[in-house]
């Protein structure tokens, strides 16, 4: 395999707080290949758009990126100066966000704006960026390209502006795109274009795209390689095919149990993960999903497990894994999936 | 910089302007009060530059009329103290009375907006500094401190511009500080920062150009107040010096001999008050013509 485009070891970002320190990201390591698409998931507060944006250093006050080394062409952007990663933004490395409604200036045309993110890094002179926003408009497929590059936004629906959003990322041709929930402001219809829009842009140009939701059908679609966050650390990743077939987390299991299926049967109900995602101002001893997982053991109350290598290039940390739990406590066949359930380690049956 | 940030600016609004000016226009127009300010300002506009030109006699001449003479057919609204015909003076008061008061809202304008922007912005001890100097302004009387700068700078029609505006611009740097403030924890800017926007651009090609109805509003409610603050230290003998006519200057010359000249003081009156109204009704006009909420 190619060497990495970009190496993420042990990244730290914190908030300050009154009530303490929140450890959004606590110690994420990764690596992105060229030309490779990765999804990172988890839910709300697991910490993935927060490391997305500490990769740029655009996280928002009172939060800091206190550790760790985000290593891109041999230098690491958290030494960088500011003015050098303000050129890295947008021309190396370029991001979208979520809803692109909010994300375009309502008072400057669309077109323009896409230009200006090519002479913000003097990238083209004015009729070449002119030009070239045409294309890109064409690129993401908005018809009509040459009459939209003078709309508003406003005058643009939410699918066309998540397009325009696209054209702008791609204007100076990023080696990395990262995309912070692309698709979650769109409906069902719009999301899958936009995927194959963002799919076909990773097979023709070769950008490598960090794809974070909290999705899995997103994942699927689009993504190669996949990293499960939960409470700021990473819990599980490799390949999407293992991890979707053989997820070795238990929390990796609940998402992937959770997701609706169109086949059903017509009584099953609907599966949400059991507990809420956990304070991170007080992260719970030990594992940090224990509280919500139904095949913990006693040492995950008190032990922190560390991320390793269970099957050739799929990580997870977990005491027990799926492996375990499958042969040992019938997962297949679990019904009930509260805390402990398959262990028999449920919350009243404790002895402190 | 803000050269080159200006000239930034300027070229990216002005298509935008077009079609948000288009809009507001055709809310203003629906305003039959903001209307009658327009067309009002755009005739009083048009007299102070006739004035330059031309006046039914010289500004200056004394004896063209009969002292404390009324209204009537030579001298429309009359004769003053020295015998100076008081529709001439009232046309070249205009201009002084326009010049102050757009004057006064450039050079806010030009104070308040960085000011706001930039304190808005970066925060941090930058804006403390700013918020404190603001509350420091706001706590002096804005007489004593126009009556002082008149006097250390001497009076004249560009000092006077100038101390109006060290009372003033307070008001226009909260209002930009607030804006910013908001503005900048929109995600459009955040965009913005992540495709790699120098501070600069952000600020004054991204938030600017989101602030600018508010700050419209507010530079036109500014303008009869400049005025009316010109036309009070002209009324006690602060303002321009004589012989140059400014409305307040007339009005107090002719509130000694209120009896049996009315006219001398009614006539300045008349055309401050409604200078004022009209200012008043095209800022009230203007607010609910860029009012985001309003939008039909």
């Amino acid at each position: 395999m190619a060497s990495p485009i970009l190496q993420v070891k042990d990244l730290q970002t914190q908030f300050r707080t009154h009530d303490g320190i929140v450890r959004a990201v606590d110690g994420v390591t990764f690596d992105l290949y060229p030309g490779e698409s990765l999804g990172i998931v988890g839910e709300s507060g697991s910490g993935k758009s927060m490391t997305a944006l500490s990769l740029l250093r655009l996280v928002p006050d009172p939060g800091k990126v206190v550790g760790g080394r985000v290593l891109f062409r041999n230098q690491d952007l958290l030494q960088v100066t500011d003015e050098e990663i303000r050129e890295i933004r947008g021309r190396d490395i370029a991001m979208i966000f979520q809803d692109p409604q909010s994300s375009l200036n309502p008072v400057l045309q669309t077109g323009f704006q896409i230009a200006e993110a090519m002479l913000a890094h003097k990238m083209a002179s004015k009729t070449q960026a002119r030009q070239r926003t045409i294309e890109l408009l064409k690129r993401v497929r908005i018809p009509a390209a040459e009459s939209r590059v003078k709309d508003f936004p406003h005058q643009l629906s939410g699918g066309m502006r998540q397009r325009a959003m696209i054209a702008m990322g791609l204007a100076n041709a990023p080696s990395v795109l990262i995309a912070d929930e692309p698709t979650t402001a769109l409906d069902v219809t719009v999301q899958a274009q936009i995927l194959e829009l963002l799919g076909d842009l990773n097979q023709e140009l070769g950008t490598a795209i960090i794809m974070i939701t909290h999705n899995m059908g997103v994942v699927a679609g689009l993504c190669t390689r996949v990293l499960v966050m939960y409470a700021g650390k990473i819990v599980e990743q490799g390949p999407v095919d293992e991890i979707f077939d053989r997820p070795q987390h238990p929390y990796t299991w609940s998402l992937l149990k959770s997701i609706p299926r169109v086949d059903a049967l017509r009584h099953e109900r609907l599966r949400s993960i059991e507990g809420i995602a956990p304070d991170l101002l007080r992260p719970p001893a030990g594992c940090r999903f224990h509280p919500r997982c139904p095949f913990r053991i006693e040492k995950c109350f008190t032990d922190e497990p560390e991320l390793k290598e269970i099957k050739p290039n799929q990580f997870a940390s977990c005491w027990v894994t799926m492996d375990r739990a499958r042969a040992e406590m019938g997962a297949d066949q679990l019904l009930d999936i509260r805390p402990g359930a398959a262990s028999g380690l449920e919350p009243g049956k404790l002895v402190d | 910089m803000a050269a080159t940030a200006a000239a930034v600016v300027t070229r990216p609004i002005a298509p935008e302007q077009a079609s948000l000016w288009s809009d507001a226009w055709r809310r203003l127009r629906r305003n039959r009060l903001a209307l009658a300010g327009v067309v009002y300002l755009t005739f009083l506009v048009v007299v102070a530059l006739v004035a330059l030109i031309h006046t039914p006699y010289p500004t200056y001449e004394v004896g063209v009329g009969i002292p404390y003479q009324g209204p009537g057919g030579q001298h429309w609204l009359g004769v003053d103290a020295l015998g100076r015909d008081t529709l001439s003076r009232l046309m070249a008061g205009a201009q002084i009375s326009l010049i102050v008061g757009v004057g006064t809202q450039i050079v806010v304008l030009a104070i308040g907006v960085p000011i706001g922007l930039a304190a808005g912005y970066f925060r941090g001890w930058f804006d403390q500094v700013v918020t404190f100097i603001i509350n420091l302004f706001y706590g002096i009387p804005d007489l004593l401190v126009a009556l002082i700068l008149v006097f250390l700078l001497g009076p004249n029609l560009t000092n006077i511009i100038i101390a109006i505006a060290v009372t003033r611009w307070m008001d226009m740097a909260r209002l930009v500080r607030g804006q910013t403030l908001s503005l900048r924890e929109r995600e459009f800017i955040e965009a913005a920062r992540a495709s790699g926007a120098k501070p600069s651009k952000i600020l004054f090609g991204h938030i600017l150009p989101n602030a600018l109805g508010p700050i419209i509003i507010q530079a036109t409610f500014g303008v009869p107040a400049a005025i009316l603050f010109e036309a009070f230290l002209s009324f006690l003998g602060l303002g321009v010096p004589p012989p140059t006519p400014t409305w307040g200057s007339m009005a107090a010359e002719g509130i000694v001999t209120i009896r049996i000249a009315p006219a001398m003081v009614i006539a300045p009156s008349i055309a401050l008050s409604l200078t004022l109204m009209a200012f008043n009704f095209l800022g009230d006009g203007l607010r609910d013509a860029l009012d985001p909420r309003q939008r039909r």
